[in-house]
């Protein structure tokens, strides 16, 4: 008898222990990447759950393509992990008038996130008054070229239109594309360029006043600049050489294409640089990375695109709410965990909008990226700033922006018409309510 | 007790788990879809009711009549090309006493592939930069230069070629196994009335194999209502639309623009086609063709 009370006794005090020093689990869903995962496992994983003893994360990595509607079914059904997470805030905003984002003032206001995150990313989280997320890598558009191609042959980097289109004709001159990019597996790369036409061509400050509802998209400058796009497309294939060769290459196409000199430059995202610097670091050849040309008087200053390529918040079905905000404070406070995990990623990810000093910065960082990164805090810091369309635009608009482009490159409809029927849409959104908030000007 | 033991029951009793799962998996998802299409539903949140709206709107929606233009011409194109070359691989294929296996087994082969494996097969086909478009350029030769699964003009054809060359194979073996069952009898006749290979084709197999026919003509019909997966997988419906079918169109306006409503709509309008379809055989069913 005794013996069984004693066993008993043993096996209360491993429950009873068990469950108070257990550690609280929270769990985060995250798009899989084989060459990254690796590095999120050792340098945001690790070293959170090693530097303290009370919580554990825990992240798990689904498939790119069905983890968005995985995770919209798991909350739907009251479930899900306890980090939201999104591909920007139009989707965000999805959840968040879903119900489906957790209020983040109170921690906001506990942990001083305000004073953490550069305004325009912070506001990007910000609906209805209030913080629902908050954002995960800032990102812009850049222009990427071929170092010594440039430099054996005497190209000055264009920085103009006239400039973009004499050295587009030299390159085509040597059988060489303009520029090397695709969009099969992901069609909306579009968007890219609609982007950077639509800022670089109309402006910054007429795309603010069209995103604010102070202009109508189907303005003739706006319709110019699709104008431009299209020309540069269809006519000059200045992607990959053709239409339907830009419809044809995949990411890893593009990126041997340019590295092989098959396109002087690259119209890309900041996203590029660890698979750009990856496929340079064979080769004799050095690329280097300019801000897009100014294609119009319109846009006389060199300014980069705004946008959030992640964007994080907490599930309300959470029962660890708490301890997700906690370790979020915790990324969002320690800049040198940040830069750790990002300068593994070649800053392509994990580029979280903190206030940065040169100082922060290891001396391993990559020159020609520590060198974008202080230019665009500078040239964004003066206020020349665009908009990237997959960060503040509406989800319907923004998926005609990109889907119903391909329509005028096909010559089915014009671009005053395609700018027309953009407008009804934005007119919709305005009228859900599904506007999302536009950094001032 | 007696009354659950009885016999009559007994095939209810197996069947009931299969209509169980159904009532889960297929009936209740269908009708709540029936009912959505008549809401604006975003996918999450809040629902309201907005009557026939969404049908109206799709009358008025451009690239849904395209769509289901589409959808027309991608079964025409099935019911057609890969049914004649199945009959006539199949014909021929009954003639073949050594190595039928091996033709079999090759024409067959593609049907047991992933669709992502075809197609990915396909496009680094025709890609332009590792495509045969190059191998051929080296020979001064300039076909397929550019995809064309990239060119509006051909992109629903080159696709549909893609999905037929790899459904093609299942038709033989079913034409083929129906032709086996026609009693070599009515062939010896024949031999003996003198007729040529064509006419104990038409006159014989076709005539005999005419149920196995039919019925591959009907799943023909509705299988290319919700085709889907070669589309997507290899154009996405692009470009600009010119292979958009229903089943992209209606994931598009659900994953990409949170149009749950909108897409129900559109599902319901492809579950009134099928239903349409299944009871046209019906009445011709009853009428006394062999269905």
């Amino acid at each position: 008898m005794k013996k069984i009370i004693d066993s008993l006794l043993v096996l209360s005090f491993i429950f009873t222990s068990s469950a108070v020093f257990a550690k609280t689990q929270i769990s985060w869903w995250m798009e899989a990447r084989a060459e990254r995962d690796p590095i999120v496992m050792e340098k945001l994983v690790n070293a959170y759950n090693s530097s303290q003893d009370e919580i554990e994360l825990v992240i798990e990595f689904t498939a790119q393509e069905v983890l968005g509607e995985k995770l919209r079914t798991a909350l739907i059904s009251g479930g899900g992990p306890d980090i939201v997470r999104a591909a920007g805030p139009s989707f965000i905003k999805e959840y968040q008038m879903a119900g489906m984002l957790e209020n983040l003032d109170s921690y906001a206001d506990q942990y001083g996130w305000n004073d953490k995150i550069v305004p325009w990313a912070y506001n990007s989280g910000v609906f209805d008054g209030s913080l629902y997320a908050l954002p995960l890598t800032y990102e812009s558009m850049i222009m990427l070229y071929n170092k010594t191609l440039f430099a054996e042959n005497g190209w000055g980097v264009p920085t103009t239109l006239e400039e973009l289109e004499n050295v587009a004709s030299k390159a085509k001159a040597m059988d060489m594309n303009v520029y090397s990019y695709g969009s099969t597996g992901w069609q909306p790369t579009h968007e890219h360029l609609v982007g950077i036409y639509l800022n670089n061509y109309a402006g910054p400050e007429n795309v603010y006043k069209a995103l604010i509802g102070e202009k109508k998209w189907t303005d003739p400058v706006f319709v110019e600049a699709i104008e431009l796009l299209r020309k540069h497309m269809v006519d000059e294939g200045y992607w990959s050489g053709s239409l339907e060769n830009y419809y044809a290459i995949d990411w890893d196409q593009f990126h041997d294409a340019f590295s092989a000199r098959d396109a002087a430059m690259m119209t890309i995202g900041t996203w590029t640089f660890q698979r750009t610097e990856m496929n340079f670091s064979s080769i004799d050849d050095d690329w280097g990375w300019a801000p897009l040309p100014s294609l119009s008087s319109n846009s006389p200053n060199q300014n980069f695109m705004l946008a959030i390529g992640t964007s994080i918040g907490l599930n309300p079905n959470s029962k660890n709410k708490d301890a997700a905000a906690s370790m979020l404070n915790w990324l969002f406070s320690n800049k040198d965990v940040v830069i750790n995990l990002s300068n593994s990623l070649e800053f392509a990810e994990f580029n979280l909008p903190l206030y940065y000093e040169d100082s922060d910065f290891p001396t391993d960082v990559n020159p020609k990226i520590k060198d974008f990164l202080s230019t665009f805090g500078k040239v964004t810091g003066e206020g020349n700033y665009g908009y990237c369309t997959w960060a503040f635009w509406p989800a319907e608009p923004g998926v005609h922006i990109w889907k119903d482009m391909e329509v005028v490159w096909a010559g089915d409809i014009s671009v005053a018409d395609y700018m027309a029927d953009h407008q009804k849409l934005w007119d919709k959104a305005r009228d859900k309510g599904t506007t999302l908030s536009i950094p001032d000007r | 007790m007696k009354i659950f033991l009885n016999k009559s029951l007994i095939a209810w009793y197996f069947i009931l788990p299969v209509l169980f799962i159904h009532l889960f998996v297929i009936a209740i998802p269908s009708i709540s879809s029936l009912a959505l299409s008549l809401t604006d539903f975003r996918g999450m949140g809040k629902l309201n009711y907005i009557g026939f709206e969404n049908f109206i709107e799709l009358f008025d929606d451009r690239y849904f009549i395209k769509a289901v233009y589409h959808n027309v011409i991608w079964t025409i194109a099935f019911l057609t090309i890969p049914v004649f070359v199945a009959l006539v691989c199949a014909y021929l294929l009954t003639g073949i006493k050594r190595g039928q296996l091996f033709f079999r087994l090759a024409f067959f082969f593609p049907y047991m592939l992933a669709s992502v494996v075809n197609c990915q097969i396909w496009k680094y086909l025709f890609s332009p930069i590792y495509g045969i478009g190059t191998v051929l350029s080296g020979f001064g030769l300039d076909l397929f230069t550019t995809s064309p699964f990239t060119t509006k003009e051909y992109s629903l054809f080159a696709v549909a070629f893609v999905d037929g060359w790899h459904f093609w194979g299942f038709l033989v073996v079913i034409y083929l196994t129906g032709m086996y069952q026609v009693d070599s009898s009515l062939y010896e006749a024949a031999d003996i009335e003198g007729a040529s290979k064509y006419q104990k084709f038409r006159y014989i197999t076709l005539p005999m194999i005419r149920p196995v026919l039919v019925f591959t003509i009907m799943i023909i019909t509705i299988w290319s209502i919700p085709v889907f997966d070669y589309v997507f997988i290899l154009t996405k419906g692009g470009p600009a639309y010119s292979s958009e079918v229903i089943g992209t169109y209606m994931y598009s306006q659900a994953f990409e623009r949170f149009n749950v409503g909108y897409s129900s709509a559109i599902g319901t309008m492809m579950f009134f086609y099928v239903l349409i379809i299944v009871g046209l055989f019906g009445i011709l069913r009853r009428l006394g063709w062999e269905v």
